[in-house]
């Protein structure tokens, strides 16, 4: 019942592969946000390097207790560490992408 | 007067039936809220930390599990360990009852380093706790700080639109739910108090001082749509049990009419008393310090542990050895009565506490030992829990609580110098005591003796006569009441006038006698002169009635004669 979308072309490194959650709330409009937001900044900086699982808490809501997310949307990052938390819409992208540890000119660090 | 209590549960607002109440089976909250929580409603429950608000919460989750309805408590503040440890600590098994899923708990808090980017919601804990409810069957939820997640919002809108989500969704579980909030810091986070208010068809305020070094709680009820409720402050403590709230007078005086006689044990203080103290009285033995009131307090114990009833000593002053030490030498053994579970001492510092918890003892006691009789020793001690309102407070809500149970309070309170009978009572408490007996002192002829009266008797005729009483190696002994030329004699001046008394006795005695004989001499003369007249008139052979001397003699002689006859 989640959507799990993967990006990889198996030639990075583990280290170098991120694996995310995003946890959304149906059609809400702050989850379709997100998730848009999400796949934009992933196809720009992450390329073939991530697998998103979006799992919907009407649907799934054991998921959300067992994470326990209490506000959708909640981005997870559970690779590579440190695993970081994400909770909004994504509107402020130069956030989300330092949190993922990316410059909008692009480099990693 | 008990109907009345019923009315308030059953109370028909224009034609609606009642709402359906939940109760909370926490102990005085029921009694207080007419019956319960709305059912299926919320009640917002405000107050400072520390004030008890989880644990409510908490408790009323636990015994509604306990009592069939399955429950479900979300945490914005606290780990979920904390919380079970902390109602172990209560004796709360939460972990088996989570275990039987009459009970879950769901984690709500979000993780301090979590970065915030744009808008989000609390949907994602409603769909847990939705999915959650479904498969427990459960009827009750508390949300507990949730202004803890609100903080997390930047503009009043989102708190708002998050209120408004909260609440519709609560309204379309249909589960009886508590909300506790902390009030806010002035000025750190928009005000949406008033609108948490306006949330909840019940709204309830804790509030935890510090009085005197001493800290009070008080429960009030703020509003309760469609219900009627107690609307004072209720004070309450958090026990080793849960939450106790003392619900006093919640909703009118239900006390039992005062009862029938007892005696005091001792039988002059009866007749002053017209047969004795009433059952369900409250009794104020009041006097200077060393005129014997704990004594006759003890007397009275014994009176009525002797015939088979029980009785609660509170000993504020001194310990259960040193009371019942101080009785051996007055011939009374309160031991044997403590031994057969007649008596039962709760001896404790004034200040050991604050009234509300003072109190809530002392009713937990009572209402587990059952007595008949309740002795406050002394009340006048009692200001040392917080200060003359706090005396006031515990002493009005324990005699309340006695009467409702048809148990008699005997109140002991010692007094300083001269004092007016309005201060007698102390604490002001006047109103509600039936029958004051005074003792003090009165001085006369160089030395102190005692005096006990009775000032007032409620429904009852009684002696206001000041009666002079000793202390023997027997107890109490109350004396004729000796009174001359309108005062009470005591001590030597009383003796000594019975002394007087007695030499008049006698030398009147003595003087009659003397009375008699001379009397006795008269009538031996007088008859002697009636014979001879008689034979002096035989000798002159005359008719008798012809004589002129005759009546004279005849007058005297008759009643001498009739008494004669009645003695012979």
């Amino acid at each position: 019942m989640n959507e799990k979308i993967t990006r990889s072309d198996s030639t990075h490194a583990e280290d170098d592969f991120f694996r995310l959650r995003l946890f959304v709330a149906g059609d809400e409009p702050n989850s379709l946000k997100a998730r848009a937001t999400l796949f934009r900044l992933c196809d720009q900086y992450l390329r073939d390097r991530y697998d998103i699982t979006i799992v919907d808490v009407l649907e799934d809501y054991q998921a959300a207790l067992r994470h326990q997310v209490t506000v959708v949307p909640t981005l997870m990052v559970d690779a590579p560490p440190p695993e970081r938390v994400i909770v909004g819409s994504l509107s402020d992208e130069d956030e989300v992408l330092a949190a993922l540890g990316f410059t909008r000119e692009g480099g990693r660090p | 007067m008990r109907d009345q209590k019923k009315d308030i549960s059953n109370k028909v607002i224009s034609g609606v039936p009642s709402l359906e109440k939940a109760s909370t089976h926490i102990e005085g909250l029921d009694e207080i809220l007419g019956g319960g929580l709305p059912r299926g409603r919320t009640t917002v429950v405000g107050g400072s930390p520390g004030s008890g608000k989880t644990l409510l919460g908490l408790e009323f989750l636990y015994r509604g599990a306990l009592a069939g309805e399955p429950g479900i408590f979300v945490g914005f503040e606290e780990p979920l360990d904390h919380l079970r440890q902390n109602a172990a600590t209560l004796g709360w098994d939460l972990a088996a009852l989570e275990q039987d899923r009459r009970i879950g708990l769901v984690d709500g808090r979000i993780r301090p380093d979590t970065l915030i980017s744009g808008d989000f919601s609390l949907k994602g804990l409603l769909a847990g706790v939705s999915g959650m409810s479904r498969e427990m069957g459960a009827k009750r939820v508390v949300i507990d700080a949730l202004e803890v997640v609100l903080r997390l919002y930047e503009t009043p809108r989102q708190v708002r639109n998050e209120l408004h989500l909260l609440n519709d969704w609560l309204l379309s579980e249909g589960l009886t739910a508590i909300m506790t909030i902390r009030p806010p810091v002035s000025g750190s986070v928009p005000s949406f108090e008033d609108f948490f208010d306006s949330m909840g068809d019940c709204v309830l305020r804790l509030d935890a001082r510090v009085e005197n070094q001493l800290s009070k709680r008080r429960l009030r009820v703020v509003k309760y749509r469609g219900s009627g409720f107690g609307s004072n402050e209720y004070p309450y403590v958090i026990t080793g049990g849960g939450l106790h709230i003392a619900p006093i007078s919640t909703v009118g005086l239900r006390h039992k009419a005062l009862g029938e006689k007892m005696p005091t044990g001792l039988d002059r203080l009866d007749d002053i008393l017209d047969g004795g103290c009433r059952r369900a009285s409250c009794n104020l033995f009041a006097g200077l310090p060393g005129t014997g009131k704990t004594m006759l307090a003890s007397t009275l114990t014994n009176s009525a542990c002797s015939r088979g009833e029980k009785v609660l000593y509170l000993s504020y002053e001194e310990s259960e050895a040193a009371v019942i030490g101080n009785m051996l030498g007055a011939g009374l053994f309160l031991d044997p009565h403590v031994e057969s579970g007649h008596l039962m001492f709760m001896a404790v510092m004034p200040e050991a506490m604050g009234p509300e918890e003072h109190l809530i003892r002392v009713m937990t006691r009572i209402d587990a030992f059952g007595p008949q009789h309740v002795v406050v020793d002394a009340i006048s001690a009692c200001e040392r829990m917080g200060g003359k309102q706090a005396a006031f407070d515990f002493l009005v809500r324990l005699i309340n609580h006695c009467k409702e149970q048809g148990i008699t309070t005997l109140l002991v309170n010692q007094i300083s110098g001269a004092t007016s009978h309005m201060e007698i009572s102390g604490a002001d408490i006047s109103s509600i005591i039936d029958t004051v007996i005074f003792l003090s002192y009165v001085e006369g002829a160089g030395e102190t003796n005692r005096v006990i009266q009775a000032l007032k008797s409620r429904g009852s005729a009684h002696s206001n006569q000041k009666q002079e009483f000793v202390i023997t190696d027997t107890g109490i002994r109350i004396l004729e009441p000796y009174v001359g030329e309108g005062k009470v004699l005591t001590g030597a001046a009383r003796r000594l006038q019975e002394a007087r008394d007695a030499a008049e006795a006698e030398r009147l005695a003595v003087e009659v006698k003397a009375k008699e004989v001379e009397l006795e001499g008269l009538k031996i003369i007088q008859r002697q002169t009636a014979n001879r007249r008689r034979f002096q008139a035989e000798m002159r052979g005359a008719n008798p009635e012809s004589s002129p001397a005759t009546p004279g003699t005849e007058v005297p002689g008759e009643p001498e004669n009739g008494t004669r006859g009645k003695g012979s």
